[in-house]
This record gives C-alpha cells, sequence and structure tokens, in this order.
C-alpha cells in the first residue's frame, strides 16, 4: 500500500495557493527593498487640522508592498489552519493527508486551547499581568506555542498513536504517512511522521517527549530559582564579605565548563561515591529554608498562626526531602536511611544526576540578577519604612523586595526554562540524560543523528518540537517583559 | 558664529498650538490651544505643576515629540520661519545651533565616556565646521563665561569628576557654544541645592543679557521664574490660563487659579496659626477626564454652573494692562481686591516638656579602600559632628541644610538605623544613641517615626495601601485579632483624610499627595511621639503643598506630637516651625526659634540660604548674596570653621582665625546660638536679607502680636 500524501484531498486546491503564497511574499520583500534603496518611504501619517483631529495615512507603494507581503504571510497561515480543520472533519487516513492526520490527532489540544484563550480574554481585566499578556500580540503566540506544548503533554496518551517504545520491525526507517502492513483492528494503522531505525512511531516518541521534557524543565528552574532567590537577597541586601565570598563562588560554578560538570557528574566512580546525592542534599534543603524563613518573618508577631504554618511546612518539607534524597531499593545509594512506609516516591540515578545538574549550572546566573535587583531595590523608601519600623531583615528581603522583583524574575524564569530544555537536550545527546530509551527529545535528536543524511524525518520531527518550544517561551517572556513596563 | 539672516519680529511666536500623544486606545490631548510670543531678548516663564504639558510645549518647539506625540493644530514660528513644516535635515540644523535646550538633571545631559572639553567642541565643529583649535578657544571661552574655575583643567575632566552645579554650568556653556537665538530651560535647577540654584540662577539671567538671548523658562517654582524673567504664562491642565507680564500677573492676577496658586504658596507673612495657607480642594483632572468647559472648574470658587461648563473658554485680553489676558469668563465680575476669606485661625498648641535631648553626639563613618581584604588607608566621613538640641513635646523643630549636611545622617541616628560615635541621644531621659532599632523595644520604636521624602517610593507598589498600615500596627503588637487591627487602619485613613475604600487600593492608583498620606498614617499607627519627617512635601506640586502640611499640623496640634521638620526650603520652615536648627557639613551653626533665626544678627550660612531662596512676591526685596564654590565633600572637609571657604565676612575675623579653629556654640539671646567667630558688634551689623514693604511688614508685626499673646 502507498503511503498517504501530506496533504491528501485538499491538497490539488491548496498547494498551489501556498506555493503562490510564497512567491508573492519575496517577491513582495524583494520590490520593498529595491524602493526602499531607490529612496521611497513608507506614508506619513497625516492629521486632519479641524476639530475630530482624524488621521489619515496616504498609502506609497512601499506601503502597497507592505500589504503584499502580510496578506500572503496571512494565506500561508489560512492554508495551512484549513489543513487541520479538514483533517479532523474527514475520516480516511488518505483523504486526510499527513498533515491533516496530525492536526485531527492533537483534536484535543486544540479544543483546551480554545477554552483556554477563550476565558482568558473574556476575563483578562481581572487576572492582572497574566492578563495583560492578552494585550500583547507577540505574547499571545508566546503562550500558545508554550500552551500547546503543556496540552500536548498533559493528554499525551490521547494523542500519540502509539506507545513511545513500541516496535515494529516492518516499519523501520519508513517515510511519513506509511500504513503498517497487516495492521491489527483498533490500532491506529499508519505511522504519521514514519519510523526511526528501531522501528518505533516518531511522532508518538515527539508527542510522549513533550511530557518528559515538560516534566523535568520548569521543576529543575523552580529549584535553581529558589537556590538563587535565597542566597542573591541576602548577599545584596547585607553586602560585604558575605556578597563577595558567595559572588566568587557563584563565578566559580559560572566560569567551570558546563559539558566537563556533566561528564564529571556521571562518571561511575564519582557516581559511586555519592556526589551526586550528597550535592542534591544541598540543593534540595534551599526550598525549605526559603519558606520557613518566608512565613516565619511575616507572622512572628502572631505567634499561632506562625506555629500552624511553620509545622505544615517543616512536615510536608522534610517528607518530601528525605523521600527525594534517601532510596531504600537503590542499593548502590548511599543515603538509605529513610523507613519505606514514609518514603513517597523515589527518583531514578540517572534522573536526580540531570536535576542536580542543571539546578547546580541555572542557580549562579539566578542568583546573580537577584542580587542586582536587590542592590537597587534596597535603596528605596519602603524600604527604609520597614527598617525604621523595626522588620527584621528577612522580612524585608521577602515580602518587601522580592515581590517588587517579579516581572523580570518571571521574564527571566520562561527564558531560563527554554535554556534548560535545550540543556536537557544537549545532555541527552551526549548519552547522559535519563534512560536511553526514553522518548526526550535531545535523545531522540541523537539517535537519528547517525542515520540523517539518508533518513531525515526521524530527528527533525523532535527538533522542530524543541524548536517551536523554545521560540515560544522566548516569545512569551518578551510579551511579559513588554506588558509588565507598562501600567 | 553662524551667519543667520537678520530677523526683528519675534523670535518665537507659537499660535494656538495643539498637541495630543495617540495611543492604541484613544487619543490624549496634553496641550490644547495654546500661543505665547517670545520677543528678542526676552525671558518668557512658563509655570504650572506636573503635568500640565509646560515640557510638552517645549519638546514640541524642539519638534521632539516622540513617536506617539503629534501637533494636531496651530503652528510655531521661530524667526519667522514655521517650525512645523521642517523636514528632519533642516530641524537637526536648527536644533543646537539656533535653538538649544538645558534640562534639568545635568548628568543625563552629558556623555559620561566623553571628556567635557570634546562635548563642548563638538557643537560648533558640527554645526560651523570649523576647526578643532578654534572650536577648543570658544569652548573655553564660554566656561569661563560660565564662571567655572581653573577652565583649562574643566575641558581635560570627564563630567564625573564634576558637581552637580558644575555639571549644570557645562551643559549651559554647551547650550551657548553655538550662540542660539532661544535657550529653553527645563527646569535647570531643581536637582541642585538653593545655594548652587541662587549661583546658576544668576548666572542665567547674566548671560542672557549678556549674549542677548530669549529665553523660555519652565518651572514649577514661581518665586524662581519672579527672578529669571520677564513675562509670564501659568498652565493648567494642557492650557495657558493666564499670561502677561512679571508684575501684572503677580499683583493684578485675574484667573482664580493663579490666585488659589499664590494662596497656596508660603509667602512671608503666612502662619500656620493665623494666617493659614489654603490649598486647592480636589485633584488635578487627568488628562482624558478633562471636565466640559473650564478645566478649572471644578476646582473653582467663582465656578458658575451654566456659564463656565457650557462652552470652550478663549484667551481674553486684559484691558489696561500690556499683553495680559486670561482664560477666565468671569475675571470682570470677580472683586480680586477682596480678602481672602480666612480659615478660622487656630489656637497655638502649647509647648510641653523636653522629649528628645541630643548632647555632643557624633558620628563618624569609616570607608575602607578595599571592602574584601580590609586592607588599604581607611578614610573617616565625619557626618555629624557635636550635635547638641532640645526637641520639645508638640513643637516642630526644623532642621535645615543642604545635601551633605549630615541631617539624613542623624535622622538614621535617631531611628536607630546607625549608632553613634560619641555622645548621647535622650528619649525621655533614657539613653538610645547606642541602641540599634532590633534591640530597641516596641514602644521606643513606635514612637519615633518618620516621613518620607518622596511619595512614589514610600509605599511598597505591591501592596495594598490598607495592607501596609496593617503591617506597620502587627510589628507594633496593636490589637489582637485581624479583624481589630483593620478597624484601626481605617481610623488611620481618617486620621489622614483619605476615603475608607482606600485601603483595597495599590498605591499605583493613589496620587502623590494620597500616597504621602498614606506614609504618614503609616509613621502615627504605632502612636508615633517624635515624627522625622524628611522633606515630606518637597516632591510634591505646590497646590498639594500646602493641604500635606496643614494635614501634618493639625494631627501634631491633636497628638501632640513632636515634629523633627528636616528641610531645605526655608519658606516652608518659616510657615510651620516653631524654631530652627541650620546645619552645614555636620555641624549646627544656628539654633534658635524661627523669629531669632529669619532676623539678623545670622550665621552667615544662615544669610546666603535666606537670599538663595526665591521668594514668590514682588512686594519682597532681598539682598543678593551669592556664594562662590560648591559645599566641600564631608570626605575632606576644610580646617577651621566648615563655612570658610565660602564665607563672605572671613575678613572680618583677625588672625585668620576661621581658618585655623573651630568657632565654639555663642548664645547671642535666650535660646539664639551660633557658630561663629565673627565678633558681636559685627554681627549686629548685619543687615536684614529680606525687606518687605510697608504694606506687608504691618500685617507681619500683627502677626508677631498675636504669637507673643500666645506665649
Amino acid at each position: 500500500m502507498d503511503p498517504m500524501s501530506w496533504t491528501g484531498t485538499l491538497g490539488p486546491i491548496l498547494n498551489p495557493l501556498i506555493v503562490a503564497s510564497i512567491a508573492v511574499f519575496f517577491l513582495a520583500f524583494l520590490t520593498q527593498a529595491v524602493m526602499i534603496f531607490a529612496g521611497m518611504r513608507p506614508g506619513e501619517v497625516v492629521i486632519t487640522p479641524d476639530q475630530n483631529h482624524g488621521i489619515s495615512i496616504p498609502r506609497s507603494p512601499v506601503d502597497y508592498t507592505l500589504m503584499a507581503m502580510k496578506y500572503a504571510i496571512l494565506v500561508f497561515l489560512a492554508c495551512i489552519v484549513l489543513f487541520f480543520i479538514a483533517g479532523v472533519f474527514q475520516s480516511d487516513l488518505t483523504d486526510q493527508g499527513v498533515v491533516g492526520a496530525v492536526g485531527a490527532r492533537f483534536l484535543p489540544v486544540w479544543i483546551a486551547l480554545i477554552i483556554t484563550f477563550t476565558v482568558s480574554i473574556r476575563f483578562k481585566r481581572v487576572l492582572g499581568l497574566y492578563g495583560k499578556l492578552f494585550d500583547s500580540p507577540i505574547g499571545m503566540v508566546g503562550f500558545f506555542l508554550v500552551m500547546f506544548w503543556v496540552f500536548t503533554a498533559i493528554f499525551a496518551g490521547l494523542v500519540a498513536t502509539h506507545g513511545p517504545i513500541d516496535v515494529i520491525s516492518q516499519m523501520r526507517n519508513e517515510v511519513p504517512g506509511a500504513f503498517i502492513p497487516n495492521s491489527n483492528e483498533g490500532d491506529f494503522p499508519a505511522y504519521l511522521l514514519g519510523g526511526d531505525n528501531l522501528g518505533r512511531d516518531v511522532f508518538s516518541r515527539m508527542v510522549h517527549g513533550a511530557r518528559e521534557v515538560l516534566q523535568i524543565a520548569p521543576a529543575a528552574t523552580l529549584f535553581a530559582f529558589m537556590i538563587g532567590i535565597t542566597l542573591g537577597l541576602p548577599a545584596g541586601y547585607f553586602g560585604g564579605k558575605m556578597d563577595t565570598v558567595i559572588t566568587f563562588i557563584a563565578n566559580l560554578v559560572l566560569a567551570f565548563p558546563v559539558i566537563l560538570l556533566f561528564y564529571l557528574l556521571v562518571t561511575p566512580e564519582i557516581v559511586l561515591a555519592g556526589v551526586p546525592q550528597y550535592m542534591s542534599m544541598v540543593l534540595f534543603i534551599f526550598p525549605i529554608i526559603f519558606f520557613v524563613v518566608l512565613f516565619n518573618s511575616r507572622y512572628h508577631t502572631q505567634p499561632t498562626k506562625r506555629a500552624i504554618l511553620l509545622a505544615v511546612v517543616l512536615v510536608t518539607g522534610a517528607l518530601c526531602y528525605f523521600s527525594l534524597i534517601s532510596d531504600r531499593g537503590d542499593s548502590d545509594s548511599p543515603l538509605r536511611f529513610w523507613p519505606e512506609v514514609l518514603d513517597i516516591f523515589d527518583i531514578p540515578g540517572n534522573l536526580l544526576i540531570v536535576f542536580v545538574s542543571v539546578v547546580f549550572v541555572n542557580s549562579p546566573t539566578v542568583f546573580r540578577i537577584v542580587r542586582g535587583i536587590v542592590l537597587d531595590i534596597k535603596t528605596r523608601d519602603y524600604v527604609a519604612a520597614g527598617q525604621t519600623r523595626g522588620e527584621g531583615p528577612w522580612y524585608i528581603m521577602l515580602w518587601e523586595i522580592l515581590p517588587n522583583a517579579r516581572g523580570p524574575l518571571i521574564v527571566d524564569f520562561c527564558l531560563r526554562i527554554g535554556y534548560t530544555t535545550i540543556l536537557l537536550g544537549t545532555l541527552g545527546f551526549f548519552g547522559l540524560g535519563v534512560d536511553p530509551e526514553s522518548a526526550n527529545w535531545g535523545s531522540t535528536i541523537n539517535e537519528g543523528r547517525r542515520l540523517l543524511t539518508i533518513y531525515p524525518h526521524p530527528p527533525l520531527a523532535p527538533a522542530l518540537a524543541l524548536m517551536t518550544l523554545v521560540l515560544g517561551l522566548n516569545l512569551l517572556a518578551d510579551g511579559l517583559r513588554e506588558e509588565s513596563l507598562k501600567d | 558664529m553662524a551667519n543667520r539672516e537678520p530677523h526683528d519680529g519675534p523670535i518665537l511666536e507659537i499660535d494656538n498650538l495643539s498637541i495630543s500623544f495617540f495611543t492604541r486606545m484613544r487619543e490624549i490631548p496634553a496641550v490644547m490651544d495654546f500661543s505665547c510670543t517670545v520677543q528678542p531678548g526676552e525671558a518668557m516663564g512658563l509655570v504650572g505643576e506636573s503635568g500640565c504639558g509646560k515640557s510638552t510645549v517645549a519638546l514640541g518647539v524642539m519638534r521632539d515629540l516622540g513617536v506617539n506625540g503629534r501637533i494636531v493644530g496651530g503652528s510655531i514660528t521661530f524667526r519667522g520661519r514655521n517650525l512645523n513644516a521642517m523636514t528632519d535635515e533642516v530641524l537637526r540644523e536648527l536644533r543646537g545651533s539656533e535653538i538649544a535646550m538645558i534640562y534639568q538633571e545635568p548628568m543625563a545631559s552629558l556623555n559620561p565616556a566623553m571628556k567635557v572639553g570634546k562635548q563642548l567642541m563638538e557643537v560648533p565643529m558640527i554645526h560651523e565646521k570649523i576647526s578643532a583649535r578654534e572650536a577648543f578657544e570658544r569652548a573655553l571661552e564660554v566656561v569661563t563665561d560660565v564662571r567655572l574655575p581653573d577652565p583649562k583643567r574643566m575641558l581635560d575632566s570627564f563630567p564625573h569628576q564634576l558637581s552637580g552645579g558644575q555639571q549644570q554650568r557645562i551643559v549651559i556653556a554647551m547650550a551657548l557654544m553655538a550662540n542660539p537665538s532661544l535657550l529653553i530651560l527645563d527646569e535647570p535647577t531643581t536637582a541642585l541645592d538653593v545655594t548652587v540654584e541662587a549661583a546658576v540662577v544668576e548666572l542665567v539671567k547674566d548671560l542672557g543679557k549678556k549674549y542677548g538671548t530669549s529665553m523660555l523658562f519652565i518651572s514649577h517654582n514661581l518665586g524662581l521664574v519672579l527672578e529669571t524673567c520677564d513675562r509670564i504664562c501659568v498652565m493648567y491642565s494642557g492650557e495657558a490660563v493666564e499670561t502677561g507680564s512679571i508684575k501684572d500677573v503677580f499683583n493684578k492676577m485675574r484667573h482664580p487659579y493663579t490666585q488659589a496658586l499664590f494662596r497656596s504658596i508660603p509667602l512671608p507673612g503666612a502662619d500656620k496659626n493665623a494666617r493659614p495657607l489654603i490649598a486647592i480642594p480636589g485633584n488635578f483632572p487627568l488628562p482624558h477626564e478633562r471636565p466640559p468647559g473650564c478645566n478649572f472648574g471644578p476646582r473653582c470658587d467663582y465656578f458658575k454652573t451654566g456659564l463656565c461648563d457650557a462652552q470652550d473658554i478663549p484667551m481674553a485680553a486684559i484691558k489696561g494692562h500690556d499683553r495680559h489676558s486670561s482664560r477666565c469668563l468671569r475675571f470682570t465680575e470677580i472683586d480680586w481686591l477682596a480678602p481672602r476669606a480666612l480659615p478660622s485661625g487656630k489656637a497655638k498648641g502649647s509647648v510641653g516638656n523636653p522629649v528628645l535631648k541630643v548632647d555632643n553626639l557624633k558620628k563618624y563613618y569609616e570607608v575602607a579602600a578595599n571592602s574584601m581584604f580590609g586592607g588599604g588607608d581607611t578614610k573617616v566621613v565625619k557626618a555629624n559632628e557635636t550635635l547638641s538640641f532640645e526637641a520639645h513635646e508638640a513643637e516642630t523643630l526644623a532642621i535645615v541644610g543642604e545635601s551633605g549636611c549630615g541631617k539624613s545622617t542623624l535622622a538614621k541616628v535617631l531611628m536607630g538605623l546607625e549608632t553613634a560615635t560619641d555622645g548621647q541621644v535622650f528619649l525621655d531621659n533614657r539613653n538610645i544613641e547606642a541602641t540599634r532599632i532590633e534591640d530597641r523595644d516596641t514602644s521606643t520604636v513606635s514612637s519615633i517615626q518618620m516621613v518620607f521624602q518622596n511619595p512614589f517610593d514610600t509605599l511598597n507598589p505591591s501592596m495594598t495601601v490598607g495592607r501596609q498600615i496593617i503591617r506597620a500596627l502587627e510589628i507594633f503588637r496593636y490589637g489582637n485579632s485581624e479583624a481589630e487591627r483593620r478597624s484601626r487602619m481605617l481610623e488611620l485613613l481618617d486620621l489622614v483624610k483619605l476615603p475608607r475604600a482606600f485601603a483595597d487600593r495599590m498605591p499605583r492608583q493613589l496620587s502623590g499627595g494620597q500616597k504621602q498620606r498614606v506614609g504618614i498614617a503609616r509613621a502615627f499607627a504605632g502612636g508615633a511621639r517624635i515624627v522625622v519627617a524628611d522633606e515630606p512635601v518637597s516632591a510634591l506640586d505646590v497646590s498639594v503643598q500646602a493641604a500635606v502640611t496643614d494635614l501634618l499640623m493639625e494631627i501634631q496640634r491633636n497628638e501632640k506630637t513632636t515634629l523633627l521638620f528636616i528641610s531645605h526650603d526655608l519658606s516652608i520652615v518659616r510657615y510651620l516651625s516653631d524654631r530652627v536648627m541650620v546645619m552645614y557639613l555636620g555641624h549646627v551653626v544656628e539654633l534658635g526659634d524661627t523669629d531669632q533665626v529669619f532676623s539678623p544678627p545670622y550665621h552667615p550660612y544662615t544669610e546666603a540660604l535666606l537670599s538663595a531662596v526665591p521668594i514668590a512676591d514682588t512686594s519682597v526685596e532681598k539682598q543678593h548674596i551669592v556664594l562662590e564654590g560648591d559645599i566641600p565633600s564631608a570626605m575632606n572637609p576644610p580646617p577651621g570653621c566648615p563655612f570658610q571657604t565660602r564665607c563672605r565676612w572671613k575678613s572680618e575675623v583677625p588672625e585668620n582665625l576661621c581658618e585655623t579653629r573651630i568657632p565654639p556654640m555663642r548664645r547671642l539671646a535666650d535660646g539664639h546660638e551660633i557658630k561663629c567667630h565673627l565678633a558681636d558688634d559685627i554681627l549686629m551689623r548685619m543687615a536684614p536679607v529680606i525687606k518687605i514693604s510697608a504694606e506687608l511688614h504691618n500685617s507681619l508685626s500683627v502677626r508677631r502680636q498675636v504669637r507673643s499673646r500666645a506665649t
């Protein structure tokens, strides 16, 4: 059976349109460049000098080329959207084509996105900074891309056509849209984006990969932030020797080659000596310190409230902390004291290493950002007002300074998830990441690399996924920055 | 200089100018129907509160309105040429050579990476294409003209090596390099100290005469405009409301806003008890929420429904005055000579026992050259030297001085943010000078509180107003439950006359004056007995200043609070303080009752300070005393008397005493002390700095009688 076409039944109609729109775009671009060189300028705004101050913009040829470019892009996007929509309503795979079928598989994601956007835009005026994001087109595009992958991760089970490690040996290196010979009734009859060199479905691995990436990257970034903030606040606020020492250590970590650090962390001798475990012991205690200090400084004037809050934080914190660092089941682990009954979860050794190294590499940068912002904000009068009414230094740092540093921190958080995602990819690419079978995008790209010249499709799908996610995070950060500056 | 075709008409003619800013949502009109004319050699003052559009006019003249700003109507004619129609190329030629602009912040106008000389030379080299040598000669000449010492060295230094006053002089020199026909000054002295400001203003005036330059002087300070300008234009909410010669507008004003403005600033003769200031009620309208008809209508005493809100109001000329016009429909009906309705004079609060006593307080800082290893030279900064004073219950003690005089350090020591190096501070006979704020008990902390200067900084922008006051109550251990604290917080809002609904607002939704009120409420949360107010009104607009000052006075009367009022503005100090302490470079140079300090004999520094403060009253005659140079650095104070480097009386003291020995504190009269070597007979010879014409003098003496009766 022939593999299905890319565009299905709509192809003959829409494909020429797409080609035409691309041609128009480049033609218009060239013409515009020539006209600008020739000294023509876009039309300027003219204000009618009457009472109403109406505005009119006389159009010059440059404006017309700009318009042509704009509409070409719109037509192109409209065609893609049409393919997806048509895919949802056609039932036969050959009619849908690869693009239509992929669009149809993502149906739960589309629905979730439509609901999120409708609700958010409807209530954007009461949603604070998040709501204002919907005033910025760039922020909206970024949010769309990010949420697309978040929903894909959530609905991975519904979207994927096969399991991430299901192997069908006849499908090795098959092209996108290839049908599975003699497929069972009820199974999905084709590999939408082809098969890789072991005969696994590229599309399903990409979808499941989203889940892997989005489980690790934001959590690791969050930890890096907690550590950076917990160290950066006092360094900036108190200054002096302590600041000098911490900054020096941060610079040391920043100066150390990242890849070498990763290699060191996975060297068997170092793993056996338990270095990652000990490092995790140190790194993961910071969030607990953070929350204890946060609530203590705020509620120390109200003893009962403080006692309750601290008890909650300490109990849950300790439970998570010890579950995290101690692993009874792993005979190699040096930390095995925590009783099995209380051990809620274990983290596989490999994952722990990835986590530790990502946190270790990212926190010095966060530290520097926080320290810089604190140096600025601590000169404000409301900080002085806090000091003159006898507030403790930690209250001032966590409740007076930190909330006002949130703008740059949120933006950096988005960017940093992007870096971490790439870092995970890099780690996977070096074979340092999570387990080798994992659908993680980085590892998948690495596997596909070997046969890249003959079969380019297996690494292309996860690479595009990684690109769109990071692009989305960057655009989201841009949008947030732009909107948080207005006010 | 550039070859310019001769021109005899007015230098600048602005005719019905309207400027709007366009946002995604709407058009925001910033300036509406603005007209003014500047004749050659004339200085035009543009006065108004922040947001009234005066800077927009200046930028409009420069045609530098940014992406969103557009001229939507009217015309700007400069030396007979229409500025509206000029292309960017022609404008570039014009800016900096024929029209020059001086901005508020000198450091922001200078390139920090370029030597001063080079920046100055650039101007004629670009505009007139002259050689570097010629340009250097010209730079040297102009720098000498702006009276900077050692011009060669100045040209060879970077901007950060100069003091604020010197920087501003360099900026002025740069503007003069091309010998412009029009100089636009946008609040050129706001960032400077008073005595430095006085010198710069004097300079600008002289240079205007020497070079024959026309000036457009933008300021919020009426006194400054009186000293520098020939004509004035008062703006309110995007419109010019009154324009005319200084004399007409100051003495025969014909617009209710101008009148209200003058009534809200502390002129000599105002008194907090007998003749309090009258604040303008209400708030400044936002640009997109202007009322129909007269913009000032809702705040005007003479408002008439159906007339003032029915139509757009044009400028109308006033007969018999020289080019004097007003944007008011009723100015012919209003009786401008009617005495103002005085709010009932309030009884003066009686001053109680001493609450705070400071004895020989010293605060030195050690500044190390290297922070990590602590090595290198250590320098000692003497921020406070032997301060001694007392403050009584229900008294206002003003602490006056310019930047670097040690008033903020004094506040820090009182608050416990720093500990004293030597000496004693008593609060109710308890020593507190060595106890840091962490070690003070709650009642001590809550009884000394502070009100801060900058209203935009005093509240945490990410916490509601109510929450911030409640936090202060929490930390002062007030009440046992959240509900109790909340009700107290609402009472505090009542105390500072803010609506209770403000409790749930964020600080960004409040105006400057409202924020400052919240700051005051927060300071009084723990029942403060001593409030250190660090320039609490200097960042506010004049009309709001009066209201906030009044509020402070009223709370003081009711709560019997001791107010330590830190300020550099002598007008407001004279208005509200009972006693005044003048500080210079860490020393108290004069201490006494308000009347004693404001009349001779003075300390030479007080004398200069009094002369430097601009007073917006044409009937006041001031002696002109301009101090040479800048305030010395506290790192490297002069030997002997701290003021000797700038003192004009130094030659009167024999044996070089001023340069060798720090003068002792001398008692001149009961409660009046000065730190000066001058002999008694010389002190007695001093003439009053401020002379007031007869009519005002009478009211002053009445006031003195009232005061003596009260005590």
